[in-house]
């Protein structure tokens, strides 16, 4: 007994931080320019798949080489998607739900491309690091170990970014006003794409990292677009800190309700939480209107 | 546009779609394609009304569709009531989760107003499939395979003969899309305007944000619901396949193409998408490919939608005559 909600409470927290990092890549592109992107599940996929393409290459058969060609294939990729899809829909009024339309179709795109070029099936990476403590009939693999920190670290990363680097501190200053950034002469179209650019490598580092533990599929992107979504609505839209904690509430829900209740009951009794929180707070746990 | 150019509009469309069955009434296959065309017109304008109109970014429409078709089919079977009936408890029934579900979205703004919609699209098919949907009687994971047929004062609607099927949807189709232009026209249609633009100043000149809002849900969810019997009751079988990303896309590209807040151009997209679909059907598994690039490209290019794109040309015609 004590055994296993030792391991539900285990498989909360290692989700919990995946679910974290691609929480706060999701609610930085809605803190900083207010879009909101449907395609951001197929990121994850994508991610996924360049991984388990990589891996396939013959030279490549390490995690290292790995994270070193996908960040920047995904930095660029997500660089371009914003200019060419999302930028030129910013002049009009009804912007918002525009771009709900595009990263829509570019969802159901990129989940189509894959489902043909790498069929149905599903797709799995080889773990990047064997084997695992023991102590009894208690198990925690090196490899749950390594994702946890791995995702902490590119959060941490990401803190550093924002607080310390020139760009991150223009990211922060076009979230908090974008016409006065403008003024000051911080060019906000290219933080815009900038911070779109560096959501999709954060979903797609979560996606290389969960494709360990589960499989990619082609349309396993949907799932995940909701987690994140419920994450970032449930901790304020905008609110990188309520996404951390979000993030960890909705992994250790989701762990111990699946454990209890059976995997079915995991997404009503998260929509649940979820309305209950807007219905008492509408912003979030620590989300700002406007 | 004005409204009586949309009446015109309208008018003009109805009376061209009616006489279609002259020319392909013998094709069962094509007749089907059309009274889809009726059944997601009424669809995709109810959504265009909540969207467009009203600016909720409601994503819920599957939903309400879905949930109006499977409570149909239940009511009809289980309690005995003719399927013309049937319809219309059903739409109460989804009015009456409409305005449940719009309740805690008035608190709410933008995206989050689509996430508790899009909410409801995701959790209907665990409790259609489950349980809970089980006792209700949705047949679970199999589905609803014996659905009653429509059937008035005796007659029986099947799909082997659609074509009178067809002016029946036609005429609930001129129906609903008479009532979305009264409320257009009305007094709501003018509070919509003044709460989208700005929702403070229209609150404070005592334009009821709540009431109307509540009132624009019911009345999609009422409509979609009751669409969503008469599908059930033609195609005589429903399973949560519908719920998947497929349809819900599908929708969202009829209002791409007929654009958003355009009216009646819900009702063109509807006819052009369905059919751009069904001629797209060779291409197989590249169809939704070409779906999602499409809507991609046409957000980019015809932001507008096609009725933007008359409008544009009509505007630029009017111009010249003035200078």
């Amino acid at each position: 007994m004590v055994i296993e909600i030792a391991d539900v409470i285990i498989s909360g927290l290692i989700n919990g931080s995946v679910y974290a990092l691609m929480a706060v890549g999701l609610t930085l592109i809605y803190g900083v320019s207010k879009a909101f992107n449907f395609a951001y599940g197929s990121f994850y996929s994508l991610g996924g798949y360049i991984a388990f393409l990589l891996f396939s290459l013959s030279f490549i058969n390490n995690y290292f080489v790995v994270f070193l060609l996908a960040v920047p294939i995904l930095l660029v990729f997500g660089y371009f998607v914003e200019k060419a899809l999302v930028a030129p829909l910013r002049k009009r009024d009804d912007w918002e739900i525009k771009v709900m339309m595009i990263t829509l179709g570019l969802a159901l795109f990129l989940d189509n491309s894959f489902q043909v070029i790498f069929g149905s099936r599903m797709k799995s990476l080889p773990p990047f690091l064997e084997g695992g403590f023991e102590a009894g009939d208690f198990y925690l693999s090196h490899q749950d170990v390594g994702i946890f920190f791995l995702s902490i670290g590119g959060i941490l990363l990401f803190r550093w970014f924002l607080n310390n680097t020139r760009t991150g501190m223009s990211v922060r200053a076009v979230a908090q006003n974008p016409a006065g950034a403008q003024i000051v002469g911080i060019p906000k179209e290219f933080v815009f794409a900038a911070t779109f650019a560096i959501s999709t490598v954060m979903v797609g580092m979560g996606g290389i990292l969960l494709a360990q533990k589960y499989f990619i599929t082609p349309m396993g992107g949907w799932d995940i677009l909701v987690k994140a979504w419920v994450i970032t609505a449930f901790g304020g839209m905008g609110s990188i800190k309520g996404g951390l904690y979000a993030a960890f509430i909705v992994g250790m829900l989701e762990a111990f309700v699946g454990w209890y209740f059976g995997m079915t009951w995991t997404l009503i009794v998260l929509f649940a939480v979820l309305l209950t929180t807007l219905a008492v707070r509408p912003q979030g746990l620590l989300g700002k209107w406007g | 546009m004005d409204h009586k150019r949309i009446t015109f509009l309208l008018a003009l469309i109805w009376a061209v779609v009616a006489v279609l069955p002259l020319f392909f009434g013998g094709t069962n296959f094509i007749m089907h394609i059309l009274i889809m065309c009726l059944i997601w017109s009424v669809v995709a304008s109810c959504w265009d009304l909540i969207m467009g109109f009203a600016g909720i970014f409601s994503f819920g429409q599957v939903a309400f569709f879905v949930t109006g078709s499977y409570a149909s089919a239940i009511i009809s079977a289980q309690f005995g009531i003719p399927p013309i009936f049937a319809v219309f408890i059903a739409g109460g029934i989804t009015a009456a989760i409409g305005i449940l579900v719009g309740l805690p979205c008035l608190k709410l703004k933008g995206a989050y107003i689509a996430l508790v919609t899009f909410a409801v699209h995701m959790i209907l098919e665990p409790v259609l499939k489950g349980d809970i949907g089980r006792a209700l009687g949705t047949g679970g994971s199999r589905g609803l395979l014996t659905i009653e047929p429509m059937h008035i004062f005796g007659y029986t609607f099947t799909t082997a003969s659609p074509v009178p099927y067809f002016y029946l949807m036609l005429l609930v189709a001129v129906i609903c899309s008479a009532i979305i232009l009264v409320v257009i026209r009305s007094h709501w249609g003018t509070a919509f305007l003044a709460l989208k633009d700005s929702q403070e100043f229209a609150t404070c000149l005592g334009v009821s944000a709540f009431k109307y809002k509540l009132m624009v849900f019911a009345l999609t969810s009422f409509l979609t619901g009751m669409m969503g019997g008469f599908y059930a009751h033609y195609v005589g079988m429903l399973s949560t396949r519908m719920l998947g990303i497929d349809l819900f896309v599908t929708l969202m590209v009829i209002l791409v193409i007929g654009g958003v807040g355009k009216f009646p151009g819900a009702v063109i997209g509807a006819f052009i998408t369905i059919a751009a679909n069904e001629l797209l059907s060779p291409l197989g598994p590249y169809r939704p490919i070409t779906m999602g690039a499409l809507v991609v490209i046409l957000v980019l290019l015809l932001p507008d939608g096609v009725v933007g794109l008359f409008e544009r040309l009509f505007s630029r015609k009017q111009h010249g005559i003035t200078h």
